[in-house]
């Protein structure tokens, strides 16, 4: 952001003046786009040549431009591939675009320069079908390897009622299981050694283990890992296409089902995008409003983190201590929005009600009570000798390798790197706030445990003050396309009258551009980019979720460790399923 | 069947009565049909699969926990193999990858095996009508109840188990040759929205949201 210029100028200075052309976004992100044959060149270049390296492969999507408004000024291609790369030392995004005009475009594949590449581009080769040259197995990801057809592409269906009543005959699922058949020598794994054959096991997608439906094959060695390879997928509930039909303001209820656990800090990465698009400026109390629902809900997420870690690793009782305590979350969150996981309570510009009568008396029992209860799980956990045994010197991974592999949020923070978005790139108001950033140095499962751990702390600090210093004034900010629309700017005359109508009834219309929010979730950073070409839903909708590159790294982490470490290691990452496959 | 529990340390309340001869058998002699009686220890300890598909299996989780407590019902025993469950509990939605997967894991309990749909996904595909979703799991899966919500509260889905263990008590099935049917006998389908009908049509006064 600061530096946009001064990174375009060194692109510049190196590839010549013009190779690039930039593009004005809503986000203010650096955005260009670049020629086919440079692509390799110019991302060696921005990690590995230039002064303030961009590190991270932040996200890496495709949108498929077919179906544009001509008259929006866009460039007539038939896909563009997107390419986010983060600086933490410049403390910001580039965007690079690639634009195609083939129905069916091959892209030289950058899976040998960032590790994380490699699921993205098999993403977007199962989601669009472009192909990525020099992919080592660019296989479809999320759907099944039966599929016809690319889901994100235009000509796709995207309601299952478009495409016939579904009929899971015998030989249907006889085709399925032998399309889900593990076929080692396709990952390029060898079936035994100089000295021992290995055993393929076959861990879910149905295991208690797996945190839901997640499926991870293992080379083994005896009791030890040579390999491992997730297969996901079997969650994936098109939450990208479905945004293409809901108006902006009906996406919200999608948006929650994301990361399931995450509750309303989904809608907050949403709407931090959708009112930079819309340029909405939110008034104080929703900012603290909203602040204070989020870091409830990251105290939530963190309790089934914390007790399904514990359980992972043998401890049963744990998990009725910590569920119990969510629960008390949830009696605060069911009097502010009337829902329990799944609120769907933030509105564009705003959110959908004042805070009722009492809420302080409840907040507050809450703060009162939680910090002794961490303290006795600090007990019961955290200082307990066989947790200790099972989680540290686990899944060990350093800050360099955790960066390659797109790792963020506490994970990334259990390598002692202090990178907090919230920090970082303050948004809805957390420069206002007062709190610390936990870290920790080995970077294995005990230390993602205490960053965690520590974290609930630092959100009980952040409640506290949003309870404190709540401000006064409107839950809903003054703008035309703040939805549902403010009732008092009708009912003056027809034209009042049908705006609002048309606002409650369609939806809003927001303007034509594209901007990307990015946010300290629960687990990671999470945003959303979107592309809006003036019309009451977004042309495209792309969802970076931090569970996605996390899972990715899993092989990379697990060899060399047991099976019983496997667990420990799956538990300490934290990740949903749905926040994997969306 | 008819039974009741007498507390140890009150004798004296548990045989008031007339102390008659009738009295006593009854007290200490059950009568009852096997059928009668399998279908009472069916009812009362529905085991159910550990399976979970999406959002709803941490609400159903949720109902093990103490503030809701399914052990009160007999059912927190979660079994990881489906071989050893009763019941299995879609939790969440049916995904087109995961639906044969779904359907072999059903193919694998024992019967008599039952199925509950939990949430809206599971009932009719719910909010998701998308291309990678199975529009409700009883296109390829018999269900025997169906709670709604999504996700459902722990409540729900405890009412909802209730409604199930109320209806294997009341099934039929023969354990050897039998005179007439030879197949399970099910009671009707029981509609929780018109046996509530009456009451809800009661309710006219709500709390103000605007308040805790």
């Amino acid at each position: 952001m600061e530096n946009g210029n001064s990174t375009l100028e060194q692109l510049q200075a190196r590839f010549g003046a013009d190779t690039f052309t930039p593009q004005t976004t809503k986000d203010e992100v650096l955005t260009l786009w670049m020629p086919h044959d440079k692509i390799k060149e110019v991302l060696t270049f921005l990690k590995k040549e230039i002064s303030q390296p961009f590190l991270l492969l932040y996200d890496l999507t495709a949108i498929d431009e077919r179906t544009r408004k001509p008259e929006n000024g866009h460039i007539p291609y038939a896909f563009t591939i997107i390419y986010h790369l983060f600086s933490f030392d410049r403390n910001s995004f580039i965007r690079l675009k690639v634009g195609y005009r083939d129905e069916f475009p091959t892209v030289p594949s950058i899976s040998s320069l960032w590790a994380n590449a490699n699921w993205y581009e098999r993403e977007v080769y199962d989601m669009f079908g472009i192909r990525f040259e020099g992919h080592p197995h660019l296989y479809r990801i999320l759907m099944p390897r039966t599929w016809v057809g690319h889901p994100l592409r235009k000509e796709h269906p995207a309601r299952a009622t478009e495409m016939g009543p579904f009929a899971l005959y015998d030989d249907k699922v006889d085709l399925e299981q032998a399309a889900l058949q593990f076929k080692p020598e396709e990952w390029g794994l060898q079936r035994q050694s100089d000295d021992s054959d290995f055993m393929f096991l076959n861990i879910g997608p149905q295991h208690p283990g797996t945190h839901g439906v997640l499926r991870i094959v293992l080379q083994l060695d005896g009791e030890d890992i040579v390999d491992a390879i997730p297969d996901i997928g079997f969650h994936h509930r098109g939450q990208e296409k479905m945004a293409e039909r809901q108006s902006w303001h009906t996406y919200l209820p999608y948006t929650d089902r994301v990361d399931y656990l995450g509750g309303t800090m989904n809608n907050l990465a949403y709407l931090m995008a959708v009112e930079k698009l819309a340029g909405i400026q939110v008034p104080d109390r929703v900012k603290v409003i909203r602040v204070m629902l989020c870091e409830l809900f990251r105290i939530a997420s963190h309790l089934v983190w914390y007790g399904t870690f514990a359980q992972d690793v043998g401890q049963l009782s744990p998990v009725f201590y910590m569920f119990t305590d969510r629960e008390k979350i949830f009696d605060i969150v069911e009097a502010v929005t009337g829902g329990r996981m799944h609120p769907n309570w933030f509105r564009i510009g705003g959110v959908a009600q004042d805070l009722p009568k009492g809420w302080e008396t409840l907040v507050q029992n809450f703060i009162n009570y939680f910090p002794k209860r961490l303290k006795e799980y600090d007990g019961m956990v955290m200082k307990n000798s066989l947790f200790k045994a099972r989680t540290k010197g686990i899944g060990i991974f350093t800050l360099d390798e955790a960066i390659e592999w797109g790792v963020t949020g506490p994970n990334l923070r259990a390598c002692g790197f202090e990178w907090d978005f919230r920090k970082k790139q303050p948004y809805s108001g957390y420069e206002m706030f007062d709190f610390d950033v936990p870290t920790a140095a080995n970077g294995d499962c005990y230390d993602r445990a205490v960053v965690r751990v520590a974290e609930m702390r630092q959100s009980l600090r952040i409640i506290d003050q949003c309870l404190k210093n709540m401000p006064s004034g409107p839950y809903k900010s003054d703008h035309p396309l703040t939805t549902p629309p403010i009732k008092k700017h009708t009912m003056h005359d027809i034209e009042t009258l049908i705006t609002h109508f048309l606002g409650v009834s369609w939806g809003p219309v927001m303007p034509v551009g594209e901007a990307m929010s990015c946010i300290e979730a629960t687990k990671g950073a999470n945003g959303y980019y979107i592309t809006s070409d003036g019309n009451t839903s977004p042309y495209r909708l792309r969802i970076r979720t931090p569970s996605f590159p996390h899972m990715q790294m899993l092989p990379y982490i697990t060899k060399g460790y047991t099976v019983a470490d496997l667990l420990s290691i799956l538990g300490a990452m934290d990740y949903v399923l749905a926040d994997i496959d969306r | 069947m008819k039974w009741w529990l007498s507390k140890p340390d009150d004798p004296v309340k548990a045989t008031s009565g007339t102390s008659s001869y009738e009295e006593t058998v009854q007290q200490s002699v059950l009568l009852t049909t096997v059928q009668d009686l399998v279908a009472w220890g069916r009812k009362n300890s529905m085991w159910p699969f550990h399976f979970g598909l999406s959002c709803c299996f941490v609400e159903m989780a949720t109902s093990m926990t103490p503030k809701y407590d399914v052990a009160r019902f007999g059912a927190e025993v979660i079994r990881g193999t489906p071989r050893e469950a009763d019941v299995m509990i879609i939790a969440g939605t049916v995904f087109i990858k995961m639906a044969p997967i779904i359907k072999r894991l059903h193919e694998q309990m024992m019967e008599p095996r039952w199925v509950i749909s939990m949430g809206s996904c599971a009932n009719s595909g719910g909010m998701f009508d998308i291309y990678s979703v199975v529009q409700g799991v009883d296109k390829f899966l018999p269900v025997d109840v169906y709670v709604p919500g999504c996700p459902p509260r722990p409540d729900a889905f405890m009412e909802g188990l209730m409604l199930l263990a109320e209806s294997v008590g009341k099934e039929r099935r023969p354990l050897s040759w039998t005179i007439g049917e030879q197949c399970v006998i099910r009671p009707e389908k029981i509609d929780v929205k018109e046996r509530r009908q009456e009451a809800r049509s009661k309710m006219t006064e709500f709390r103000s949201p605007d308040e805790v």
